[in-house]
């Protein structure tokens, strides 16, 4: 598809500049020209969802290449190529049974309606659960060996749409549920905010104190809802070194109404012991249940663990990660500029490279990240509700296939 | 055996008897055992020998099936009939885990029944597989294996829409095809562990076992650069073989006896080991000393992998140790046991969820938490 590539190396150079700020917006236009994507893509006559899953996939791999600490590139890229396959599974199994087009809905497929009229209906819908489910001890022993499940239902699929009558109304149904079910992805990322924070009351109690770090627009709309509901709170923020987001947090805050304390981030520890709960907003959360955050996360929850004030993460489900962190601190960090920290006129003077070793002796390091271990997390609160960290991998298995954990595009198909 | 505590305790006594052997025995160790007289240096020698010797040929099987050999008696299994000596003949061949072993042995069962309904199939199955489970109560992943078989052949809806002939030959063709799932599984253990061990690392490993070995023998063929520390697992000295293994594949290895976990656990990266089941909490029950070595590890917030194939799943819930049947060994202290002195005798311990990171599966890479889920979900 020549016609979208210009959107996307416009999207990648986005990336790499570094242009789109946080992940919301960052989710969001990966839907949106993933979307596109689809909508450009010419159907073949054969193995429609495995071609267009693969023109999902080149697009993706170019996508989390061009900014790999965006996790939320790589989650919609995962969660476009499972709608594919879900859409796909669906509109065959709908086309053996015979039942009406528009009765057949993904919800119909999560509550796994055992009775089939037919032994194929049947075989296939065991086959397209399995297909979509991570592997589990329940399939161990089944037919399709767990790894080869995705092949087998991808040419499958294929066959089936071959016998079928009508290729390209089909077709064309597949390409518009998918692009439906993008839309339904968009309007997920946009509403995310409101489905969070319409649980805020359940957390947050009369006189209670909170504090956050930093400005997490989720966070700034949990306490909207919950002052909006007439709960009466005092917040403490930490201002959120060096890029000082908690000013703006403040004054938000501020003109809603809030009692607002701004405090160091060094005033944390100092704080806690007066704190009922902190509430922060998450960079992404991996698999495991640990958290990326900003930097100064870990020390603020270390001290919540301290005086066992339970440390709450906030985030939408576009936040979430399939990808277990394997030395985050290093390898899912950034270093910024460190003209966040130090004005170069002043020191000027300590960084000059014309030392005997060619180093200077001043040197600054200026990391976005911290990494927030399982362990020191009470609760995350998303879209979906309130979960605790080890019940993690379970909205990881709802909302991604475990074989598109590594987004590749396979070169034997075109 | 153990150079940095022997050149430590030189450091500290001047002047040490030089030594004759190879390894060099420190002083503050002869010391000891001259003290106590109860560790003589003779058994330091003993596993020295036994660390130089070639692997035994049948050195793969004897790991799952140790305890359940130790424990019976030869003569014991002739009143067993067909479904024992059938699992005794797959429990023989190497590579072949104790699971796939029953349910090879089930397999056969279906193969060699009249039965002429499913009904009639599944009660002779029952009966064949509580004969294997009462034959060795201790083993989990036996009993694991034989009922994740019962429940593939009550449950799978497949079987219900096809004629009986059908479905009984795909029964003995997936129980067959077992074997192939067993090996595929370590294999896809040892891919997603890869991730997992860096450039540099350092690994301690308990004991042998075959997954954990994989893991290691896939991760040096992918060049990465780590180091190895084996405990001796006594009484067995499983260690010094594993050890031996990783020693032939190039990997730079350092062997430790038991108690000397604590004292090197400073240098370690991360802890691998087997498990012989996986138990519904999320913990695991695996050789003696794995308890103290996530202990250990948990309190130097070092991480502790189990890796483990979805098969040794078990419906078990210890709340302590004492709370399994208990696996007996006879234990050779080397030495005559002094009149009057009892002997724990236990082989394995219980190692509760808590201490473990993460569970390295077939079915990827899990938290504690997931097993008890991926139980349910099966059982339920």
């Amino acid at each position: 598809m020549p016609d979208v590539q210009p959107l996307v190396s416009e999207f990648v150079l986005k990336l790499k500049r570094r242009k789109v700020e946080g992940s919301h917006a960052v989710a969001r236009q990966t839907a949106e020209l993933l979307r596109s994507v689809v909508s450009q893509h010419r159907m073949g006559s054969t193995n429609q969802a495995a071609a267009l899953a693969d023109a999902v996939r080149g697009v993706g791999e170019q996508l989390i290449a061009a900014n790999p600490i965006e996790l939320a590139v790589g989650n919609i890229v995962r969660r476009v190529l499972h709608i594919i396959k879900e859409e796909d599974i669906s509109s065959t199994a709908v086309g053996i049974e015979g039942l009406s087009v528009t009765a057949e809905s993904d919800d119909e497929y999560d509550s796994g309606n055992d009775d089939h009229p037919t032994l194929s209906a049947a075989v296939l819908a065991a086959h397209a659960r399995n297909a979509l489910r991570a592997p589990s001890l329940q399939t161990l022993l089944e037919d399709i060996p767990v790894s080869t499940a995705l092949s087998r239902s991808a040419s499958s699929a294929g066959d089936s749409d071959g016998k079928s009558g009508d290729k390209s109304s089909k077709s064309r149904k597949l390409k518009h549920d998918v692009i439906a079910a993008i839309g339904d992805l968009i309007d997920e990322i946009d509403t995310c905010y409101d489905q969070i924070s319409e649980q805020a009351v359940e957390h947050i109690h009369q006189n209670e104190v909170i504090l956050t770090l930093g400005r997490s627009r989720t966070v700034k709309e949990f306490l909207y809802a919950a002052k909006e509901k007439k709960r009466s709170f005092r917040v403490f923020v930490a201002e959120g070194a060096p890029r000082y987001k908690g000013h703006v947090l403040a004054k938000e805050l501020v003109e809603k109404g809030v009692q607002t304390t701004v405090i160091t981030d060094s005033a944390v520890f100092a704080m806690i012991s007066r704190v009922n709960m902190v509430i922060v907003g998450a960079h992404a959360i991996m698999a495991n249940g640990g958290v990326i955050a900003p930097v100064g996360m870990n020390m603020v929850a270390l001290a919540a663990q301290r005086h066992a004030v339970p440390f709450v993460v906030v985030a939408g489900s576009h936040k979430l990660c399939p990808l277990y962190p394997h030395n985050p601190e290093v390898l899912l960090n950034e270093l910024k500029s460190p003209s966040d920290l130090l004005d170069f006129g002043e020191f000027s003077s300590c960084m000059n490279f014309s030392t005997q070793d060619g180093t200077p002796l001043l040197n600054v390091v200026n990391p976005t990240f911290d990494y927030v271990p399982p362990k020191l997390v009470s609760l995350f609160i998303t879209d979906t509700g309130g979960h605790s960290p080890s019940y993690m991998y379970r909205l990881i298995a709802e909302y991604y296939s475990a074989d598109d954990l590594v987004v590749r595009r396979k070169s034997t198909s075109s | 055996m153990e150079p940095d505590a022997s050149s430590a305790a030189a450091a500290q006594n001047p002047n040490p008897n030089p030594s004759t052997g190879p390894p060099p025995i420190s002083a503050y160790y002869q010391t000891r055992a001259e003290h106590h007289a109860v560790v003589s240096s003779d058994w330091l020698a003993h596993a020295a020998a036994a660390a130089s010797l070639p692997p035994s040929s049948d050195a793969a099987d004897a790991d799952a099936a140790s305890d359940a050999a130790a424990l019976l008696s030869p003569g014991s299994n002739g009143g067993g009939g067909g479904v024992i000596e059938e699992f005794n003949f797959w429990r023989r061949k190497p590579e072949a885990a104790e699971a796939v072993a029953a349910i090879m042995a089930l397999a056969a069962v279906i193969r060699s029944s009249r039965a002429t309904t499913m009904m009639e199939l599944e009660i002779e199955l029952k009966k064949a597989s509580d004969k294997l489970k009462s034959w060795d109560a201790t083993s989990i992943s036996l009993s694991a294996a034989c009922d994740l078989f019962m429940r593939f052949v009550t449950r799978t809806s497949h079987l219900e829409h096809e004629k009986f002939d059908a479905a009984k030959s795909r029964l003995i063709e997936r129980g067959e095809k077992f074997g192939e799932i067993s090996l595929k599984a370590r294999k896809t253990i040892a891919m997603l562990s890869q991730d997992f061990i860096s450039d540099g690392c350092t690994i301690l490993v308990h004991g042998y076992s075959r997954v954990v070995l994989e893991v290691l023998k896939l991760a040096a063929s992918n060049r990465k650069l780590f180091r190895v520390l084996c405990t001796e697992g006594r009484p067995d000295r499983t260690g010094l073989r594993m050890s031996n293994e990783l020693a032939a594949l190039g990997i730079p290895v350092k062997a430790l006896i038991d108690s000397a976990v604590a004292y090197s656990m400073d240098e370690v990266d991360m802890v691998f080991v087997g498990a012989d089941g996986v138990v519904e909490s999320g913990g695991i029950i695996n050789m003696m000393g794995t308890y103290q070595i996530a202990l250990v590890a948990h309190s130097m917030n070092k991480p502790v992998y189990v890796a483990a194939e979805s098969y040794k799943f078990a419906r078990l819930y210890p709340l302590d140790q004492k709370d399994m049947t208990p696996a007996h060994r006879p234990i050779d202290f080397g030495v005559p046991i002094p009149a009057g002195v009892e002997v724990e005798t236990s082989a394995r311990d219980y190692t509760p969820p808590q201490y473990l990171t993460l569970l390295l599966t077939d079915l990827g890479v899990l938290t504690p938490s997931v097993v008890s889920d991926e139980l349910i979900q099966l059982y339920l």
